[in-house]
C-alpha cells in the first residue's frame, strides 16, 4: 500500500473500530493477505487507542500458524506455550479465547492442532481486570482427536508482534488523555501543563510510547524480535499508566473518566502470550545460556 | 552504493585488513594512543573509499546514501576499531560544514576530517552557560581584517587534540540571546588561543578549557550569515542523534557482549541482564528508524530527544549492570580490562548530562514536541 492508500484504510478501519463496523466489511481480512504488516499494525494499534476488542488476533495467529480460520484458543495467561498438548491419544487443553466463543475451537500443539468441540470443555468467561476484553479461560481434556500440522512458533511471533501494536495504541491512548487533562486542569491559577514536574512525567511517557513503537516496527524485518518487541511495549505500558494515573489523579483514579479502562486494558494484553517480565526474564536466560546476545537490528 | 552491498563488501575488507587495523598494543591506552587509533582507521578507510561514501562529491565523498555512513560506524564500533566518542566528532560537525560554510571552504577542510588528517572541536559551552546555550557570551567584534574573538569555552571535548573550532561567539548586544550568535571556523593555532584540558573523574582529558584572547578570524570563516549561529547549533544537535547515536548503540551492543563473554557464570541474573538487552533493543530500533527518516530526506528535529533520552537511559542501566557483574574489576581491577571497565562505568554516570542534560531533554519534548505550552 502506498501513503494514500494506507491512510483511507486506517480512517476506514477507525470507523470500523469505533462503530463494531465488521472487519471484514472493510477489508481487513484481504489486507491481511496482501500486507501483513500494514493490516496489523494500524487495526492493533486503533484497538488499543478505542479501547476496542474483536476476534482478528485469531486470524493474525492462525495465518502465520498455518491453522484453519476460526476461534484460535490463545495461550494461558503469561505464557506462550501451545495450549494444548497431546499424550497417549488424550488432548489437554488450557487457553483463553477472547471475543467471544463458537461451537468448535482450534486448539494448537507445538506442531500441530486439533478442532475440538467447545461443548465438551469447560468455559470461565473471565471478568477478572478487564472485563470489557471479553476473555473466556478453556480447559478440558478428549479423547480421539488426531492433529494435523501446523507452526505454533510462527503463530507466537505474530500473536506477539500484534499484541505489542495494540499495546501501543493503548499507550498512546493514556499519553493523550493525560496530556488533555493536564493542559485543561488549572491549579495555582494555571494550567497543571505548565509545571515542570507534570510535563517531565509526560515526556517520560512519550518516550516510552515511542520506544514501544519503534520496537514493534522494527521487529517485522524477523519474527525472532517479536517477543522483545512485545516485552519492550508490555514494560512501557506500564510506564505509561504509572505516568498517567499521576497526572490524571483523583479523576483518573474513578470510573467516571476513561483512564482506567486502558489501565486495565494494558495490564492484561501485558499478560497475553508473555508478560514483559516473563519475556525479559527469558530472553536474558537464552543470552546466559549461549553467552550471545541476540542478532541486533540490522540498519 | 545500496547498504546490503556496501555492508557484504566493507564486512570483508574489514576481515581482511583486521590485522593492519587492529590498535598498536605499544601505543597503550590513554587518549593519545586512541587518537593515532582513529587517524590510522580514518585513513585506511578513506584511502579505500568507505569512509567518502554517504558524503557528497563536492567535499570529497562518493555520494550515497547517510545509511552507509550509519554502518561503517557501526561496524568500526562493532569490532572494537574506534571509540565512538571520538569518532563521532566527524558525523556532528562535517554535515554542519557541509550546510553552512562557504563550498570552497568545505571543499578543503571537509575531506581533512574525514581522512582523520585533523581533529576539530566544538566551542559551545561556556563556564557561565551550560543548558542555557543562548546566553553564552564569547565575544565576536568586527574588525578590519575580520573577526576579533575573546572569551572562554569549556567541556570543549578533545580541543588538545583539534586543528580547527565550530565556535559559536556573541556578534549582537549582550541581551540578544539566540538572535545574537554568529558561527566561526576558527584554526586553533590563531595567535590568542590556550588550551587548558581537565581531567575528569574517568580519568581521561576528554575536555578542555578553551581561552580566546583577541584571536583574529578571517570574515571568510563564517559558517552561514551573521547572526544564523543559533540555526547552526540547532541543526547541529540532530547529527548528534542521528548517526553518531547508531554509532554510541553498537557500542554499548559490543560491551554488553563482551561482558556476556568474560563474566562467570553466576554474576548474572537473567531477569538484569534481560532488561538490558530489552532496552538496547528498544533504543537501536528507534535510531535506525531515525537514520532511516535522515537518509530519506527528513529534516530531524527536536523529536530526537526521545533516541538521546533512551541513549541515556540504556547506556547508564548497561553499566549498572556492569558495575555489579564485575565489582571486582571496577572497584578494585588495576588491570587493563579493570580500568577500561571502570572508565567506561564512570564515563556512562555522563550520558545524562552531556549534548543537552536529561532534563532539557524532557524540557523540549514537552514543550516542542508535546506541546504542553509555556513551562511557568
Amino acid at each position: 500500500m502506498d501513503a494514500a492508500d494506507c491512510e483511507l484504510f486506517t480512517e476506514a478501519l477507525r470507523k470500523a473500530v469505533q462503530h463494531g463496523v465488521s472487519l471484514d466489511d472493510v477489508g481487513w481480512y484481504d489486507a491481511l493477505a496482501d500486507d501483513r504488516e500494514v493490516a496489523v499494525a494500524t487495526l492493533f494499534e486503533l484497538q488499543g487507542e478505542h479501547n476496542a476488542t474483536s476476534t482478528a488476533l485469531d486470524a493474525v495467529v492462525a495465518d502465520a500458524a498455518g491453522l484453519p480460520s476460526g476461534r484460535i484458543l490463545l495461550p494461558a495467561l503469561d505464557s506462550a506455550h501451545a495450549p494444548a498438548t497431546i499424550t497417549g491419544g488424550r488432548v489437554r487443553v488450557r487457553g483463553i479465547c477472547r471475543g467471544g466463543l463458537d461451537s468448535t475451537v482450534i486448539a494448537a500443539t507445538n506442531d500441530g492442532y486439533v478442532s475440538l468441540q467447545v461443548s465438551d470443555l469447560q468455559l470461565r468467561p473471565v471478568g477478572g481486570m478487564d472485563p470489557r476484553l471479553e476473555l473466556v479461560a478453556i480447559t478440558g481434556a478428549v479423547h480421539g482427536a488426531v492433529p494435523e500440522p501446523a507452526g505454533w512458533t510462527a503463530g507466537v511471533a505474530a500473536g506477539q508482534l500484534a499484541l505489542a501494536h495494540e499495546l501501543v495504541g493503548t499507550s498512546r491512548a493514556m499519553l493523550r488523555l493525560a496530556r488533555e487533562h493536564a493542559l485543561d486542569r488549572e491549579q495555582f491559577g494555571r494550567p497543571i501543563a505548565s509545571f515542570q514536574a507534570v510535563r517531565h512525567k509526560l515526556a517520560e511517557a512519550h518516550v516510552a510510547v515511542e520506544s514501544a513503537k519503534s520496537a514493534a516496527d522494527a521487529a517485522w524485518h524477523d519474527p525472532a524480535f517479536a517477543a522483545v518487541a512485545k516485552a519492550v511495549a508490555g514494560r512501557s505500558a506500564r510506564t505509561v499508566a504509572r505516568h498517567a494515573q499521576q497526572v490524571l489523579a483523583g479523576i483518573g483514579f474513578t470510573t467516571e473518566h476513561p483512564l482506567h479502562r486502558y489501565i486495565r486494558r494494558a495490564l492484561v494484553l501485558d499478560g497475553l502470550f508473555g508478560s514483559s517480565r516473563t519475556l525479559t526474564s527469558e530472553i536474558g536466560a537464552q543470552a546466559l545460556r549461549t553467552r550471545h546476545l541476540p542478532r541486533p537490528i540490522p540498519l | 552504493m545500496q547498504l546490503d552491498a556496501f555492508r557484504r563488501e566493507l564486512d570483508g575488507w574489514l576481515d581482511e585488513h583486521a590485522a593492519e587495523l587492529a590498535r598498536d598494543a605499544s601505543d597503550g591506552d590513554g587518549l593519545d594512543a586512541d587518537m593515532a587509533q582513529l587517524a590510522k582507521v580514518k585513513q585506511m578507510t578513506f584511502d579505500a573509499g568507505w569512509m567518502r561514501w554517504g558524503w557528497p562529491q563536492r567535499v570529497g565523498g562518493l555520494g550515497g546514501s547517510p545509511l552507509l555512513r550509519g554502518y561503517l560506524g557501526e561496524a568500526l564500533t562493532a569490532r572494537d576499531l574506534v571509540e565512538p566518542g571520538t569518532y563521532s566528532m566527524t558525523e556532528v560537525l562535517a554535515p554542519t560544514m557541509i550546510d553552512y560554510a562557504r563550498p570552497e571552504l568545505a571543499a578543503e577542510m571537509v575531506p581533512r576530517l574525514l581522512r582523520g588528517e585533523e581533529m576539530w572541536c566544538q566551542g559551545f559551552s561556556e563556564p557561565g552557560t551550560g543548558s542555557n546555550l543562548a546566553a553564552l557570551s564569547c565575544r565576536a567584534v568586527r574588525a578590519d581584517d575580520g573577526w576579533r574573538v575573546t572569551g572562554q569555552k569549556v567541556w570543549t571535548s578533545f580541543a588538545q587534540f583539534a586543528q580547527r573550532c565550530v565556535l559559536l561567539a556573541r556578534t549582537g548586544a549582550p541581551d540578544s540571546a539566540h538572535r545574537g550568535i554568529t558561527a566561526l571556523f576558527v584554526d586553533m593555532d590563531a595567535p590568542g588561543i590556550t588550551v587548558r584540558p581537565i581531567e575528569t573523574m574517568h580519568g581521561r582529558l576528554e575536555f578542555c578549557e578553551v581561552f580566546f584572547d583577541d584571536v583574529l578570524v578571517p570574515v571568510e570563516r563564517m559558517l552561514g550569515e551573521e547572526g544564523q549561529g543559533w540555526s547552526v547549533a540547532m541543526d547541529l544537535l540532530p547529527y548528534e542523534r542521528s548517526t553518531s547515536l547508531w554509532h554510541r548503540g553498537a557500542f554499548l551492543q559490543q560491551r554488553l557482549q563482551h561482558l556476556l563473554t568474560d563474566v562467570a557464570d553466576d554474576s548474572l541474573s537473567a531477569a538484569e541482564l534481560g532488561d538490558v538487552v530489552v532496552q538496547l533493543f528498544a533504543l537501536r530500533a528507534r535510531s535506525r528508524a531515525t537514520q532511516h527518516r535522515l537518509a530519506a530526506g527528513e529534516r530531524l528535529g527536536p523529536e530526537t530527544s526521545v533516541d538521546k533520552v533512551l541513549l541515556a537511559t540504556t547506556e547508564q542501566s548497561l553499566f549498572d549492570l556492569v558495575a555489579s557483574a564485575v565489582a571486582d574489576d571496577v572497584l578494585t581491577g588495576d588491570d587493563a580490562a579493570g580500568a577500561r571497565w571502570r572508565s567506561d562505568y564512570l564515563y556512562s554516570r555522563a550520558a545524562t548530562i552531556y549534548g543537552g542534560s536529561a532534563e532539557i531533554q524532557r524540557n523540549v519534548l514537552a514543550r516542542r514536541v508535546l506541546d504542553l505550552g509555556p513551562e511557568s
